[in-house]
């Protein structure tokens, strides 16, 4: 067997070993680790780049290019959450290292998560994923909303754990085993055999797109988010809504595609009514926000609503372009939270109105968020366009024409609120007579000019990272 | 298959189990609750035992019964104002949690019902450590390694939340 | 092997039993004369101080959530350890990197002081 395979999982790991021993031996600056933490990702993307493809332990761990595309999702928004979080963890009174540590020991659970072909590995790596994140959101223990955000994502984060064992158990119960390919066979088999696929199966379905839904913060499990995102460190909210989606996403993918697709008439009808919810829903209440944290909160609903019309789709099409919209919703959404991180940091807050005058006090800042709420919404030429475009035509392909029409209207009462923050920003005036300009530390301009350039970059180029998706949404053809 | 005597156990096992359940999510008081809860687990690994998976069933009873229960009973022993104070077990949505609760349970019972297990032919496992031990050297190594990891991420969360640094 | 388990289950329902009646057959013969005085609760013949429900030190809770991920692991190794004769030098491998990782655990908490009482 080609133990190789899993280097990069394994040097993760092994570098935030290395970064809980150097906390130990570190007495002051602690928040240094982080630049340690910088280059043990940028060592990881590397070898993800240069990773083998092949299986391994017959089947619970595919090292393709579906788990390479979502790999390098999960790295870079953690490498955006690590610069990000210089300057907050700063602040932090006590254990500084650990947060660097930590934020790494649940990226090992995604890029194991995203790699697993076996239903138990999947479960495990979930749990991996998702422990850190508790303690992430409870960072701050100074702070009541923190340990709030902490202890409802906890509970919540059991509870959907437990549906999707069930989901998962009567899967066992029917096939007798746990490895996605031949859950696959024995229900074709079984399926031929008796002309029907059985209550059980479809209820297996719905717990486990309940437990995901969770993770993935679909309407209607959607109603932990606001106060999470609002009560954990902000660095942890962005880190919260893009690469823990991700996983949620690569996970779902895993699961539907590779052993449900043949039935998928059961379970796609459901999955486009929630994304229909999600997208209304979370919309609709965005526009109703008047903190920068919660609006994010909702909007991130919505944007999960968009993602799952690819996977309406249940196509190879279908595929790409989740992995592609995903890929860009990560520089946009990663963009958006680190600007609200620059402006708390220099102002204490994460108020909508006071946005006003940003222009005039930090033009390149206010310029930046209008580039990220501009592709939110998918403005052309910006990236989100490009990824509507590939949701919509994949879902058009397939028919789901009501579908398309949804998110089309939802998306110009998403312009509302995405274009609030800009009108703040360019067309009201600062209450201060005098404000200052907003400072901007060298690891959160270097964090903000890398989702620029992504945005920018996909927006104008898709085709570059167009090809990848496209390969990775091959591993489920055959 | 349960016959005569195993399946008045599992009944018995189980009113045991739903009976304690109850009790968890509805004494006034919260140590008491922790320990029908015990009671509960209890229910659940006698269970196990009648499954014929008795390491499942020692597994049970040392993790939840022997460390989970009673780190919930210092939880709440250490919590100055928790160990006597009344707590309300419900709240103005219990209508809508029972009906929905309820809805549940009839289409699970309906489903459960309705389906042809996948059985296996051969005979119980009477060694199961060793054939877990097996499975787990062998097939299921990776989520095995993975557990360590978990558990460790789970310690190091543990000692940042719990104590001041 | 179900009948070894139906003389546990035997044993207990005895236990219970037992109990049960024991009470019942003291409150027949027992005089039933409450006071005050002896009412409270018996505290080595002293005047009782406080309730009885005492507060508990918070260092326990630290020493008991550690105990709970050890014991987790102590339960991974009663499989191994029955198999590993028969499976070689590869099971032994993969214990030692299961526990490695747990031990950099306990080296862990162990640098940061969380077992020391102070």
């Amino acid at each position: 067997m080609n133990y190789q395979l899993l280097l990069p999982e394994t040097f993760l790991f092994l570098w935030a070993i290395l970064i809980f021993v150097v906390d130990f031996f570190r007495k002051e600056k602690k928040y240094n680790l982080a630049y340690l933490a910088l280059l043990g990702l940028i060592i990881t993307i590397i070898l993800v780049v240069i990773s083998q493809k092949g299986d391994l332990f017959g089947g619970m761990f595919h090292g393709d290019s579906f788990a390479t595309f979502f790999n390098l999702i999960f790295l870079i928004t953690g490498f955006l959450t690590i610069l990000s979080s210089v300057e907050y963890t700063k602040k932090l009174s006590s254990y500084p290292g650990e947060y660097f540590g930590l934020i790494l020991l649940s990226m090992v659970g995604m890029m194991f998560l995203a790699s697993a072909g076996e239903l138990l590995t999947l479960y495990v790596s979930l749990e991996l994923t998702t422990i850190p994140l508790f303690v992430l959101a409870a960072y701050r223990k100074d702070d009541f909303k923190s340990s709030e955000a902490g202890l409802k994502y906890l509970i919540l984060g059991g509870m959907s754990s437990a549906l999707l064992l069930f989901g998962i158990s009567l899967i066992f119960g029917l096939t007798g085993t746990t490895f996605l390919k031949e859950i696959k066979t024995v229900l074709i088999v079984k399926y031929l055999a008796t002309g029907e696929i059985g209550p059980a199966l479809i209820l297996s379905f719905i717990f486990m797109i309940a437990g995901l839904g969770f993770k993935l913060a679909l309407v209607p499990f959607h109603m932990w988010v606001p106060d999470v995102y609002e009560g954990a460190p902000t660095p942890i909210t962005a880190f919260l809504s893009v690469a823990s989606k991700a996983a949620g996403i690569a996970a779902f993918l895993r699961i539907f595609f590779r052993a449900f697709l043949i039935f998928q008439v059961d379970w796609v009808l459901l999955i486009a009514v929630l994304a229909s919810l999600a997208m209304i829903i979370g919309n609709i209440i965005a526009l109703l926000q008047t903190n920068i944290k919660r609006m994010l909160a909702y909007s991130s609903i919505a944007q999960i609503g968009y993602i799952m019309i690819g996977v309406v789709s249940a196509s190879a099409t279908g595929v790409s372009s989740v992995a592609f919209y995903t890929f860009v919703y990560m520089f946009a959404n990663m963009g958006a939270f680190i600007t609200a991180i620059t402006f708390s940091n220099s102002t204490g807050s994460d108020e909508i109105k006071d946005y006003a005058g940003l222009s005039r006090r930090s033009p390149a800042l206010a310029a930046m968020m209008a580039v990220f709420m501009l592709s939110l919404v998918g403005i052309p030429p910006l990236a989100g366009f490009m990824g509507k475009y590939y949701l919509f035509s994949s879902a058009i392909e397939q028919g789901y024409i009501w579908l398309v029409v949804v998110a089309i209207l939802t998306s110009v009462i998403s312009l509302y609120y995405y274009l609030g923050v800009v009108r703040q920003m360019y067309f009201q005036n600062s209450i201060d007579e005098n404000p200052q300009a907003i400072t901007v530390s060298p690891a959160l301009r270097t964090a903000l000019i890398i989702s620029v350039i992504g945005v920018l970059l996909f927006g104008i180029f898709p085709h570059i990272f167009l090809n990848l998706a496209n390969q990775a949404a091959m591993v489920f053809l055959y | 298959m349960l016959t005569g005597v195993s399946e008045a156990v599992y009944y018995i096992l189980a009113a045991i189990i739903i009976g304690s359940g109850v009790m968890v999510v509805s004494m006034k008081n919260i140590f008491h609750s922790a320990l029908f809860l015990v009671l509960c687990f209890f229910g659940v690994a006698g269970i196990y035992i009648l499954l014929s998976a008795e390491f499942i069933a020692a597994v049970q009873v040392l993790i939840y019964v022997g460390a989970i229960t009673i780190l919930m009973i210092f939880a709440i022993m250490l919590t100055a104002r928790l160990y006597s104070a009344q707590i309300k077990q419900s709240n103005e949505q219990v209508v809508p949690g029972l009906i929905i609760v309820s809805a549940l349970l009839v289409i699970t019972i309906f489903a459960l019902s309705k389906t042809t297990w996948k059985l296996s032919s051969q005979a119980p496992e009477t060694q199961t450590v060793a054939e877990i031990g097996k499975l787990l050297m062998t097939t299921y190594v990776l989520p095995f390694e993975i557990v360590s990891v978990v558990l460790l991420s789970a310690l190091i969360g543990a000692i940042v939340i719990a104590r001041r640094d | 092997m179900f009948q070894d388990y139906a003389y546990v289950g035997f044993f207990c329902l005895i236990g219970v039993i037992f109990v049960l009646f024991v009470f019942f057959l003291s409150r027949l013969v027992r005089p039933h004369h409450p006071t005050p005085d002896k009412l409270e609760s018996y505290e080595c013949g002293e005047l009782p101080v406080g309730s009885a429900w005492v507060q508990y030190n918070v260092r326990y809770y630290l020493y008991a959530l550690i105990f709970v991920i050890f014991d987790v692991e102590i339960v991974f190794l009663f499989p191994w350890a029955v198999v590993y004769r028969s499976l070689g030098f590869f099971a032994f491998l993969e214990m030692i990197i299961f526990l490695a990782i747990l031990i950099f655990g306990l080296i862990y908490v162990w640098k940061k002081g969380a077992l020391k009482w102070v």
